[in-house]
């Protein structure tokens, strides 16, 4: 079975940049002008958006499958 | 129930793009409404500000003292060793901006041309009805609203949320992405004339640092690197000011970002949306700037939003993808090219080549001459012994 991860943000890190937004293939993540969120049905664990973060705000946590 | 409003056009995001596109629209009579989740339009600014100076005229914005913050004659260009390459011109060749100011002020020329403007307005989702797409949905300080319109704008900038809502496919993979990081911060020891960039595969993967000047002993000192890179864009920044002794205690401001650096979007257009600036990924993928080329695609794409009203026949829209990559799609492409083979130069390379160029007259490469600087550097000796960099500069000419 392939690993399912779920994404954490580090808030005091975050820059609301959106950048994380724009690189998830899914439409996983979404960045309002005051918060950061994330939603684990879209979510393919790819892992693209902890790598792009300009910060390293975030972080990928696994809940199902190999740990 | 939600407050409804009716517009010709709904514009989302007004960074540079969405700006132009509702002023050029209202400014013919239609009916526009431009939102920006933004409290304040234009901050935080996630930008480097430097713009070519012939933007001003060729998009007919005032060349106003209060978005100006320095103007600048030139180039330099270090490579990894420390050989550089200058280019200055006799007169003003660009500005560093202050973003802040300048998207406030195109937002405000859209409102002035009779758009009506709300930022602190986030578009959440679009509205279809029997498959067709006739509006967005929204929160206005924190209140739903349904926003009602004929044609919307996608300018929402890398997110690019209500395109791909739109059901267009926006999408890029990691490697086509930049990460961004920079300070506004005190710096001293730099030409403040000149925009400097240092080139490395150590100093930044793939990109740059750049140090902008927008005082004499002011700037914005910032990286782009690779989105796939293991390692952060702020890892690299902080890392290439330590080596060079340059002290960063002192910074206005931290600015962070992505940019769009890969190619770009195919269909700019699907029925009645249209997508324009980072949204459509419409940057140049050398250095990074979007700017010039969000207004661009912005003018391009308001012409033919103005005609598709004035005929009431939205399949007239489509002319601006086609239009679009006539004329900056083309160019871009080249540019891209150039990027994909730039990228797998080694730190040796880059100091021959750079080494070699300023030798060679500065005049050739600040006038666009490339075939001719491209010729010099295959004449060079340590690019003749070597079949790789031979084939390199030929997949350039
Ligand atoms: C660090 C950095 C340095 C850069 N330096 C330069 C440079 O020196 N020169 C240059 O030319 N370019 C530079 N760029 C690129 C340039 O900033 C962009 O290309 C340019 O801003 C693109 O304009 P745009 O209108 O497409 O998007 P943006 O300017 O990004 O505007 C998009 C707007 O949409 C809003 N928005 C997003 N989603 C929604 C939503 N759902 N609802 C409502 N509003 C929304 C955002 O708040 C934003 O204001 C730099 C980029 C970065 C990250
Ligand atoms: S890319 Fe990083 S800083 Fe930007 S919004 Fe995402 S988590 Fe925050
Ligand atoms: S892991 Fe991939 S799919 Fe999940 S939020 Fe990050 S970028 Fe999106």
């Amino acid at each position: 079975m392939t690993e399912k991860i779920r994404i954490i943000v580090e808030e005091d890190k975050c820059y609301l940049c959106g950048g994380c937004a724009g690189v998830c293939p899914s439409l996983a993540i979404k960045v309002s002008s005051s918060k950061w969120e994330f939603f684990q049905d879209k979510c393919i664990s790819c892992r693209i958006c902890v790598t792009a973060c300009p910060v390293g705000a975030l972080e990928a946590e696994v809940v199902e499958g190999k740990s | 129930m939600s407050e409804i409003m009716k517009y010709d056009v709904v514009v989302v995001g007004a960074g540079i793009a969405g700006p132009i596109v509702a002023r050029n629209v209202a400014k013919e009579g239609y009916s526009v409404l431009l939102i920006d989740k933004k409290s304040a339009i234009g901050a935080p600014k996630q930008c480097a500000e430097g713009i070519n100076i012939s933007v001003f005229e060729k998009h007919d914005i005032p060349y106003d003292k209060r978005f100006i913050n320095r103007e600048i004659y030139g180039a330099r260009l270090y490579s990894p060793s420390g050989y550089t390459l200058e280019m200055r011109y006799n007169k003003v060749s660009g500005v560093i901006l202050e973003r802040k100011v300048f998207d406030k002020m195109l937002a405000f020329y859209a409102a002035r041309a009779g758009a009506d403007v709300l930022p602190r307005t986030e578009a959440t989702d679009v509205i279809r009805e029997e498959g067709k797409i006739i509006g967005i949905k929204a929160k206005k300080e924190g209140e739903p609203i349904e926003i009602r319109a004929d044609i919307l704008v996608a300018a929402d900038g890398v997110e690019s949320t209500i395109a791909r809502k739109a059901g267009i496919n926006t999408y890029a993979p990691p490697h086509e992405f930049d990460s961004a990081y920079e300070y506004e911060m005190l710096i001293e020891g730099f030409d403040p004339d000149l925009i400097h960039l240092w080139f490395g595969n150590n100093v930044a993967p793939r990109g740059y640092v750049w140090v902008f000047p927008k005082d004499e002993d002011r700037a914005n000192v910032g990286i782009g690197i690779n989105s796939d890179n293991p390692m952060t864009a702020k890892h690299y920044l902080d890392k290439w000011l330590k080596e060079n002794n340059i002290p960063f205690k002192k910074i206005l401001e931290v600015n962070v970002g992505i940019i769009p650096v890969g190619g770009f979007l195919k269909e700019l257009v699907k029925d009645n949306v249209l997508v324009v600036g980072d949204a459509a990924r419409q940057v140049n993928p050398m250095h990074g700037g979007g700017m010039a080329e969000a207004m661009e695609a912005g003018t391009i794409a308001s012409k033919w939003i103005v005609e598709a009203l004035k005929e009431e026949n939205f399949g007239l829209l489509k002319n601006y993808t086609t239009e679009w990559w006539e004329k900056d799609g083309k160019r871009l492409e080249r540019v891209l090219r150039v990027r994909k083979v730039v990228e797998h130069l080694t730190d040796e390379d880059l100091d021959v080549f750079i080494q070699t160029l300023s030798g060679i007259d500065a005049e050739k490469i600040a006038g666009g001459r490339y075939s001719e600087v491209i010729k010099a550097l295959l004449k060079h000796p340590k690019v003749l012994m070597s079949p790789r960099r031979i084939a390199l500069l030929k997949e350039l000419l």
